[in-house]
């Protein structure tokens, strides 16, 4: 492989997660290359999955950073962000405002105005609403506005500062994963759970799809081909029409990484994707695995397979307690004492 | 699989069925009366109001079930629907639009409020969103109530105008013409979200119901969806008010639209299958059907028989309606938790993934 020359694609710098007193993550870091297949092994409890939540932005890390193509992914606080925010505490000022006072607003503009039978005066009543409007800010009306436009403002950058890292982001940015604990949709055919995969990447919405534009027919088309070539990319083919919690566990794990490369990710994480896998479907998997990699996917996998991970990994990276104490390349792991001692040993005694 | 696309095959699909059978009540009262000139067969003025709480259930549906938020306080927007359309048509106000510009205009103020609410409470998970949307049901009747200078209070608006077609005008008198209307608007809410099911929408609705953690991690942008879901609700259901009120030609009082509409709404959902549409249908045919047409009758029936008066619990109908539900709901959650008709699986376009290859081969 050419991967030790690439670039990385993927940097966890320094990342701790702290769960209260409990510390799931110490200060990892690690970077994998573009175009490789990279293992993180360790005993069960060691911080695998943590981490991977932490790259996938379904929990923040307590401290340090994780880099996608050499920069976090995350919402950056832009100009439009400070205007967006400013016009709705603007929009919320007035509304608070209209609201406080919608009974005066209305008889000053609706009702001195209406008389039954008459052509309503549309321009006097809006000069009437400005006119009220503006005698309601008199006195302490103000603090009305001000009350309503720190409201607007708080909740839209609260709603904000929580959003600028989400997992829909980083998904859409190219980082898709699997879990550990399968979570298909089981309810779905295999067909639309790839189909959910491909969401982000494809454009029919609400009025297209409720009306039946042409837009809707041509993109159904082209998507659900291109699912039908994902699922034989993964050998379900045959079943794209069953749901999916009837799947057998094992293509169940297959169905979740079709699902995943649907949204053409460019790095993939497998949490543990032969748990559970009889020693042929592990073998099926390891040739997945590298065909994947060969569609120029990056793979990061978390696995307790050895013969999984020494037999596709490029480079290893091994945590225990939540520190990383070894990477390097399958043989280089294979003699390191310390993973001896921490993991491999107890499995080659065994 | 082929035989699905064949246009026969689909007359025999339930919730075609369902509708064209719907559409042959007020046939079955006329013939009745031809054979029958004495009698005075009355099926399709209590069915009325399964048409309606059908609509709004379907709204509900949006949001319950396939995006699997409980939402508790589908009345309020019943409600916003029925006072905007009051508000924009009758002639005490100075807006007066027609039947169907006021209708058009109900449906974005149902988008609006359900915009209004859902901004700040779509980040909320399960119960949360429960509680404030109860809340908000409550909210809205005091609101209502409270602002007397302008929906009347406790009054209600009056008169309301119905549509005019042609040179046909809806009027109190003639109620078969409303159950066509109701029926009409039905039959485009079902293709709507019939839609809107089979679509890049509804799966990430469904996907959202299914796993949230999961549909986030795929790229959804699970609040945006949500919020969609949740607009799409309010407006089905602020149509739903308006077509209501609309025949009454009054809004009736706030108290109208109070917590127990909600709770039927969300008890046809359930009882009918939860993100299933023909479950809809065949809930709100069920709840209402049972409601207006087998319980007056049966009370009729046990008077008539002199086994309870009119004091007694069984002396009206209303007095045990609620009865009856509480035990069906029991029953329904110890022995089919999922509804009468459970969403199948691939009811977002079964048979897709042969389509599919079919079209690849051609």
């Amino acid at each position: 492989m050419s991967a030790a020359a690439a670039p990385p694609i993927l940097e966890v710098d320094r990342v701790t997660m702290r769960f209260g007193g409990i510390v799931a993550n110490s200060e990892v870091s690690f970077s994998v290359r573009e175009g490789e297949i990279y293992a993180i092994i360790g005993p069960n409890g060691a911080g695998k999955t943590t981490l991977f939540n932490a790259i996938t932005g379904i929990y923040q890390p307590t401290e340090g950073h994780v880099r996608f193509k050499g920069r976090p992914v995350r919402r950056l606080f832009t100009v439009g962000v400070v205007l967006r925010s400013l016009l709705i505490g603007a929009a919320t000022a007035l509304a608070t405002s209209v609201a406080v006072n919608v009974t005066p607003l209305w008889i000053a503009s609706i009702d001195a105005h209406m008389v039954y039978g008459e052509s309503f005066p549309w321009m006097e009543a809006l000069a009437s609403f400005g006119r009220e409007l503006r005698a309601a800010q008199q006195g302490l009306g103000w603090i009305v506005l001000l009350v309503g436009f720190v409201l607007g403002v708080g909740a839209h950058q609260v709603l904000w500062f929580n959003a600028r890292r989400t997992p829909d982001l980083i998904a859409r940015a190219g980082v898709a994963r699997t879990f550990q604990n399968i979570r298909l949709f089981g309810e779905m055919t295999l067909l639309e759970n790839v189909l959910v995969g491909m969401h982000a990447r494809l454009h029919t919405g609400f009025w297209s799809s409720l009306l039946r534009l042409p837009r809707f027919f041509t993109e159904r088309r082209v998507a659900e081909h291109e699912a039908m070539e994902l699922l034989r990319f993964a050998g379900l083919e045959a079943r794209a029409d069953q749901a999916a919690r009837s799947l057998p566990y094992g293509l169940q794990r297959r169905l979740e990484i079709a699902r995943a490369l649907a949204s053409r990710p460019s790095v993939l994480l497998l949490d543990e994707p032969a748990a559970g896998m009889n020693p042929t479907e592990t073998v099926e998997l390891m040739d997945l695995i590298r065909r994947i990699r060969d569609r120029g996917v990056t793979v990061v996998l978390i696995e307790h397979h050895m013969r999984v991970v020494m037999g596709v990994s490029d480079r290893i990276v091994v945590l225990n307690f939540g520190r990383r104490i070894a990477e390097g390349t399958p043989e280089q792991i294979r003699c390191d004492p310390q993973c001896i001692e921490a993991y491999l040993g107890r499995e080659e005694l065994g | 699989m082929t035989q699905r696309s064949s246009p026969f095959a689909r007359l025999l699909r339930l919730d075609v069925a369902l509708l064209i059978a719907a559409a042959c009540v007020p046939l079955v009262d006329w013939l009745w009366v031809w054979i029958d000139p004495g009698s005075a067969p009355d099926l399709s003025n209590p069915l009325r109001q399964a048409l309606v709480y059908a609509i709004l259930a379907l709204g509900l549906n949006v949001v319950t079930g396939f995006t699997g938020m409980l939402h508790l306080g589908m009345a309020a927007f019943m409600a916003i629907g029925a006072y905007a359309y009051a508000i924009l048509t009758c002639d005490i106000y100075p807006f007066q639009f027609s039947f169907w510009s006021a209708l058009a205009l109900t449906s974005l103020v149902g988008v609006m409020a359900g915009v209004l609410l859902g901004a700040p409470t779509m980040a909320l998970r399960g119960d949360y969103l429960a509680i404030v949307t109860l809340g908000f049901g409550e909210i809205v009747q005091d609101v209502l109530k409270n602002l007397d200078d302008i929906t009347q209070g406790t009054q209600g608006i009056n008169p309301l105008p119905g549509p005019v077609v042609g040179t046909y005008a809806f009027n109190s008198e003639q109620s078969t013409p409303w159950y066509w209307l109701y029926l009409a608007f039905l039959v485009l809410v079902v293709i709507a979200c019939r839609n809107l099911e089979r679509s890049r929408p509804g799966r990430a609705w469904l996907a959202i119901r299914g796993d949230e953690l999961a549909a986030r991690c795929m790229g959804i942008p699970v609040v945006r969806m949500k919020m969609m879901a949740f607009a799409t609700g309010a407006a089905i259901a602020a149509v739903a008010g308006a077509l209501w009120v609309s025949m009454f030609t009054s809004t009736g009082e706030p108290a109208n639209y109070d917590f127990q509409v909600s709770i039927l709404a969300l008890c046809i959902v359930i009882v009918g299958g939860m993100g299933s549409i023909t479950g809809v249908l065949v809930g709100a045919l069920a709840m209402i059907g049972f409601a207006n047409l087998l319980l007056p009758r049966a009370t009729g029936f046990m008077q008539g028989q002199g086994w309870v008066t009119q004091a007694s619990v069984f002396g009206n109908p209303n007095n045990w309606k609620y009865l009856v539900f509480g035990l069906v709901l029991v029953l329904m959650m110890r022995f089919r938790p999922d509804g009468i008709l459970p969403r199948g699986v691939g009811s977002g376009g079964t048979g897709r993934g042969a389509a599919a290859r079919r079209g690849a081969q051609a």
